[in-house]
């Protein structure tokens, strides 16, 4: 076991490291990024950019170092200058990147003109870091700044500000869903072929049929919309809380901001989240309970004497929730990320929308941390099934 | 010659049941799952008009009909005398036209994406299976952790960097011309679809050649494979003649369900912005552009948002049939 765990650890970081150096590639290998709106702007020639501005630029942006030299200042926050050995200073000269690029212009294969760098005018050199501004690294949790969404504030605030609403979201999510879905999938499989199994499997094929965001807006039309032009009682859709004072008939004027308010807030995309979680989670539960019920020893506890109630729940209940622990514990990379379609149909200001903001607007810091952290909390998730399935089934062994 | 005609008669003679080809087999069991025949028949006409779009519909996708946005059901254009049927837009364009070209591109793309996807999937499936050894442990260790990261991030990272960088990834310009032609889209736009086609495939395979792996290792230890062997097949031929076609059953399921998948996944990302965009229509860019009408008109909505689900529902239910004709034991 203990050999098993450190082999595993040793993995983990290194597909840890992978996942880091993929995610910093995915968006920084391409060309483009940040100053794409920047070659606009000064082709319009309405703003005088001058070379000097461009130099300014991609210094915040680091884009005037090397790939590499950008790279690890991301990853463990190094390079911040020379190397200093015993108060002397190594490799101050070192080429590190390149401050003003030539740059020439080149009819490629297509026959259109396309700007490709040539050379260097000049260069940054590994003493010019000093002082420079550098996060920690992601490895020790500093994701660095942010370059749009919340200008020149950390990641790790913006983070925060968004984590407790994506929390409160997924966790009552998957409250419900277990609280509603185990029992649904339970009692389906016990009553195998009777009316309510064939009405709850056909509406759970559905579900599971039904893409997020569809259902999502048939919600908000059904229990928002519609009602509220009607006159009726109905349930705010969009953001996490209210700008002003609203008032639902029957109900009364709510406060914005309120507690009322908020719950009012979090009816529908729980309830859309719920539903469609549940489809496919007692679908699960209904297969693998039929699949135990099957089992001898179930027949056995029959035999025995003992009651339905017993039999169900120690006996078959236990073993066919043990394939439900890699959905379960599966949710915790989801707890961070959120539910992206959901938070964004409802305009919910959590880390699913957050991401998708941050991708949209080329806030690639923000991005790259979401991603990171996710690819960290997956990683982290896979460890944790794997264990859990020993502790909980001895037929299953680590080796 | 005497014996000739002594088991000549003696077949004639025996008890003998009507002979069924496997195929005919498994078509019988298709047939008698209704849903499946009913999602078999909506597809059908959801294909026949796609197809002959350019017929059906009244109006070019980006035809605008100036100043009349949002006209009702039915409406007919004064000029021409054609019919909105279902209404139109927010800058004039005909809806019904709209959902037809959509249906045809979404449609396109989804089933190019289970094209794509299954024949990687089948082909590192069989060798990672047959082979085994370090190649299977390092494919499948990859294979395994790109499916344990949520899918949904990871498409819409990889979408925005493609879309960004269009000419980042090679195409041939005869691909992007005939799926132009397919679309009815200049080769510009039909570059968008292709990568996302690349998107989607680039990490529907992955599961797909998990699958095919898993049954590539149970037929590899049947006899027939060890008697091609010991005639001396080499090992191209047992895997191309006998061992894949003995794996299909799992993956012509898997890429019926595949392309409800891939419908869903596609509008998703084009509903959230990361997909097909705009002037090219698709049903999830044009459900995306519903929503910030549907407060006036609560019912928008549902016209390109009930294709998609229509679709959705069809391919899973076809999958179900096919899975329950196919093998009987496999049933969820």
């Amino acid at each position: 076991m203990a050999a098993y765990l450190v082999r595993r650890v040793f993995q983990m970081i290194l597909v840890i490291f992978i996942s880091a150096i993929a995610s910093y590639a995915l968006l920084n290998l391409a060309p483009g990024g940040p100053l794409a709106g920047l070659r606009q702007i000064q082709q319009s020639g309405r703003f005088q950019i001058t070379e000097e501005d461009i130099a300014r630029i991609r210094a915040y942006f680091e884009l005037d170092l090397n790939l590499s030299i950008r790279f690890t200042r991301w990853l463990i926050g190094e390079p911040r200058g020379p190397l200093v050995i015993g108060g002397k200073e190594y490799f101050g000269d070192m080429v590190v990147g390149c401050r003003k690029p030539i740059e020439a212009e080149f009819l490629n294969e297509r026959g259109e003109y396309e700007i490709r760098t040539v050379g260097c005018k000049e260069s940054v050199v590994l003493g010019d870091l000093v002082g420079r501004r550098t996060s920690r690294g992601v490895l020790l949790g500093d994701f660095g700044m942010s370059w749009r969404l919340l200008r020149d504030r950390p990641v790790t605030d913006l983070i925060e500000s968004r984590l407790s609403k994506t929390l409160q979201l997924i966790g009552l999510e998957t409250l419900f869903s277990i609280l509603i879905g185990i029992p649904l999938g339970i009692y389906s499989a016990v009553k195998q072929y009777s009316k309510f199994d064939y009405i709850f499997t056909s509406l759970a094929f559905m579900g599971s049929a039904m893409p997020t965001f569809f259902f999502g807006l048939l919600m908000i039309m059904a229990f928002s919309i519609l009602p509220k032009n009607a006159g009726l009682p109905y349930v705010p859709a969009g953001l996490s809380e209210s700008v002003r004072n609203y008032t639902i008939p029957w109900i009364g004027e709510i406060v914005a901001g309120s507690a009322q308010d908020r719950i009012m807030h979090l009816i529908l995309p729980v309830t859309v989240l719920t539903i469609i979680n549940i489809a496919t989670w007692s679908r699960y539960i209904r297969a693998s309970m039929l699949e135990v019920l099957r089992q001898d020893y179930v027949r056995t506890a029959r035999a025995k004497g003992l009651s339905q109630r017993v039999v169900i729940l120690r006996h078959a209940l236990r073993n066919a929730l043990i394939p439900f622990i890699t959905i379960v514990v599966f949710t915790i990379p989801g707890l961070f990320s959120g539910a992206i379609i959901t938070e964004s149909i409802f305009a919910w200001p959590g880390m699913g929308r957050l991401y998708l903001l941050a991708l949209g607007d080329y806030d690639y810091p923000v991005a790259m941390a979401i991603f990171f952290i996710l690819a960290v909390l997956t990683v982290i998730a896979t460890l944790l099934r794997d264990i859990l399935y020993t502790v909980v089934d001895p037929r299953i062994r680590l080796n | 010659m005497a014996v000739n005609t002594q088991v000549a008669k003696l077949e004639a003679e025996a008890i003998s049941i009507e002979e069924r080809t496997p195929f005919q087999i498994v078509t019988r069991r298709f047939v008698r799952h209704r849903l499946a025949m009913i999602s078999l028949a909506v597809m059908t006409v959801i294909f026949i008009i796609t197809i002959l779009a350019p017929y059906i519909a009244p109006f070019e996708i980006d035809e605008l009909n100036v100043g009349n946005y949002f006209v009702p059901f039915g409406a007919v254009d004064e000029d021409t005398g054609r019919v909105h049927y279902l209404g139109t837009d927010n800058i004039g364009r005909d809806y019904f036209s709209r959902v037809v070209y959509a249906g045809r591109i979404s449609l396109t793309v989804a089933l190019l994406s289970v094209v794509v996807a299954e024949t990687i999937g089948i082909v590192v499936g069989a060798i990672s299976g047959f082979y085994g050894g370090w190649l299977d442990s390092v494919l499948m260790r990859f294979v395994e952790f790109m499916l344990t990261i949520p899918t949904l991030p990871l498409l819409l990272i990889i979408s925005s960097m493609l879309l960004r960088n269009e000419d980042l990834v090679p195409i041939p310009e005869p691909v992007l011309a005939f799926l132009g032609k397919i679309l009815l889209l200049n080769p510009r736009d039909a570059r968008n679809a292709v990568l996302i086609v690349i998107v989607l495939a680039g990490f529907g395979w992955l599961a797909s050649a998990q699958l095919m792996r898993g049954t590539i290792l149970s037929v590899r230890e049947q006899t027939f494979v060890e008697a091609a062997r010991s005639l001396g097949a080499t090992d191209i031929w047992i895997i191309s003649k006998h061992m894949i076609p003995n794996a299909m059953a799992p993956i012509i399921v898997d890429a019926s369900l595949g392309l409800a998948g891939y419908v869903v996944a596609e509008a998703a990302l084009a509903f959230l912005g990361f997909g097909i965009q705009d002037p090219v229509p698709t049903w999830g860019n044009m459900l995306a552009a519903t929503q910030t009408y549907m407060l006036d008109r609560p019912w928008l909505p549902l016209v390109p948002g009930l294709p998609i689900f229509v679709c959705s529902l069809a391919f899973n239910y076809i999958g179900d049939g096919l899975r329950d004709a196919l093998d009987p034991r496999l049933k969820l």
